[in-house]
């Protein structure tokens, strides 16, 4: 890798390489506890039927700070590892390593954009009381 | 990127051709393959959801999570589940690595992990078969 100049760490960063490792660990516990609860935990009645997940089941999920807590943690996570991730490409490739300072911008302005569009998406969830 | 560098990175005699890769490189490539393909899911996933919750009291929702019950999605699925297993087992032999824990080892760390996917992949292929393949009734 180092012959040819291809990717080179350096140029992404060590508090990069830091939080694209913690995140990533993180991950793999969001993820699980997602799919725990979204697929395997009390989803559907007892209808007979394959169980689907409901507009209704998911509001009174988050009807526990746990849940919002896990959701917003998630997609936090998923932004920085993610746009991260794509910058480390970018880099790797030698791609817009002159424009460092533009890519940095635009992902961070991408990455908080997409985050508060996803904290207003479960709105509908959070300030559905059920019943 | 310019023409003659592409084929710099990816042409015969480039460490990305096939056969001059190895194993390091093969992790390394599908490590940002699939992690490309994540981040494509998480958009479209997020998009998904937020069209979902327009109608009141979640009507479109519940329309929206019968569509994706479909066999045909679930299939697409079971490739979100792929991806997502070796992404995540590979990534932790990255930490593994970074940690300074079985490098010297490097090859047979990376089929471990690759051992674990692939039960990991047939555990999830066993808990949503029924659902690809729905036989009668249901």
């Amino acid at each position: 890798m180092s012959e040819s100049g291809v990717a080179t760490s350096k140029v992404a960063g060590t508090w990069a390489w830091f939080f694209q490792r913690l995140s990533g660990v993180l991950l793999i516990v969001f993820l699980a506890v997602h799919l725990f609860a979204s697929h395997f935990m009390g989803v559907g009645e007892e209808t007979g039927q394959e169980p689907l997940i409901t507009f209704e089941e998911v509001s009174i999920r988050l009807d526990q700070l746990f849940y919002i807590v896990v959701d917003y943690g998630m997609l936090s996570m998923v932004l920085l590892h993610g746009l991260n991730g794509f910058r480390t490409v970018l880099f790797d490739f030698d791609m817009f390593v002159k424009r460092k300072r533009v890519v940095d911008v635009t992902l961070w302005v991408v990455g908080i954009a997409t985050l508060l569009w996803g904290i207003v998406i479960l709105l509908p969830f959070i300030m559905n009381t059920g019943g | 990127m310019k023409i003659s560098s592409f084929k710099w990175l990816f042409g015969r005699n480039s460490e990305f051709w096939p056969t001059n890769m190895k194993t390091g490189m093969w992790a390394w490539v599908g490590h940002r393959l699939t992690g490309l393909a994540l981040v494509a899911y998480v958009f479209l996933h997020l998009s998904f959801i937020s069209t979902a919750s327009m109608a009141e009291g979640g009507a479109d929702f519940d329309l929206l999570m019968e569509m994706t019950s479909q066999p045909l999605f679930v299939a697409m699925d079971f490739l979100l589940v792929i991806v997502v297993i070796y992404h995540a087992m590979n990534g932790m032999r990255v930490v593994l690595f970074d940690l300074g824990i079985g490098i010297r080892r490097q090859k047979l760390v990376f089929w471990i992990t690759m051992a674990i996917s692939a039960v990991l992949i047939v555990g999830g292929l066993l808990a949503i078969w029924h659902l690809i393949f729905p036989s009668g009734g249901a």
